[in-house]
């Protein structure tokens, strides 16, 4: 069964890099908070306060970061897709448990894929937005520059996990 | 929810600075989004995530109605960090009483010998 759905690249977000490691390292490096912790914020901007991850369908995605000294930001979602090495999905839009959430302001679905491309992985990370007003919030912001500076220091993270 | 999650959600909402200044700002009363968002420096994405945060723990509570959402706070979940100090206390009282039963103890014996 395909589980893919059509990417809008007027909406869509998506960024791709291929890792010198196995894919068991990065899908390690992905979803375990203590490696998450070393590449999801840009180390330039500050740091991961607090990861808490419950790796399946359902389960809770949060996220705190810190921009230098500065006040603690919350990010919490809800697992959607866990298929391990392969795809790992969540939400912002649901709490965990798949419980409703409140937002008004900009929500996303992320979906990562890894594949196994000869002794190394192709890593694809796509966030999905409602619409192109939020997309564009999401560019002005310093989310997508982030999002990218964040894959570079996966990249490298997971090259010294080797 | 068991009850070790909901005070874990609970005591987590309530461990960040800004998150309590804004419990502090509805216990005066109900306030909008952006009303809320005033006093700090962020951007509102960041904010709303600090909402949501809250809003999960249950210790508020929000309506929209037309583009405005208002929030509340929550009383009833206050009780789970209340109950939870309240155990404590009782338990560091009744040591408390103990230890000054036995010193009391002590100064009897030493004044009949």
């Amino acid at each position: 069964m395909s589980t893919q759905f059509a990417i809008n690249p007027k909406l869509d977000f998506a960024i791709e890099r291929f890792i010198d490691a196995p894919t068991r390292l990065v899908w390690e490096a992905l979803t375990k908070p203590e490696h998450l912790k070393e590449w999801y914020m840009p180390r330039a901007w500050g740091r991961v306060v607090r990861a808490e991850m419950d790796v399946r369908p359902g389960g809770i995605f949060s996220v705190d970061i810190a921009v230098g000294n500065g006040p603690e930001f919350p990010n919490v979602g809800c697992f959607l897709e866990v298929i391990p090495m392969e795809r790992l999905v969540w939400t912002s839009m649901l709490f965990p448990g798949y419980r409703p959430a409140v937002f008004d302001d900009i929500p996303i679905t992320a979906i990562v894929t890894m594949e196994r491309v000869g002794t190394g992985t192709r890593y694809v990370f796509t966030a999905l937005h409602r619409d192109e007003a939020d997309f564009e919030k999401n560019k002005e912001s310093g989310w997508q520059e982030g999002t990218e500076i964040a894959v570079d220091q996966l990249v490298e993270h997971v090259t010294s996990m080797k | 929810m068991v009850q070790s999650a909901v005070a874990d959600e609970v005591f987590y909402a309530l461990s960040n600075a800004t998150r309590r200044k804004v419990l502090e700002q509805l216990s005066v009363g109900p306030a909008t989004v952006s009303e809320l968002a005033a006093p700090f420096d962020m951007k509102l994405p960041s904010f709303v995530q600090h909402l949501s945060v809250l809003e999960r723990s249950r210790l508020v509570k929000s309506k929209k109605r037309g583009r405005v959402r208002t929030y509340v706070i929550a009383p009833e979940r206050f009780k789970v960090v209340e109950d939870w100090l309240t155990a404590r206390r009782a338990l560091w009282e009744a040591r408390l009483n103990q230890f000054d039963q036995y010193v009391k103890q002590l100064k009897e014996k030493e004044s009949a010998s």
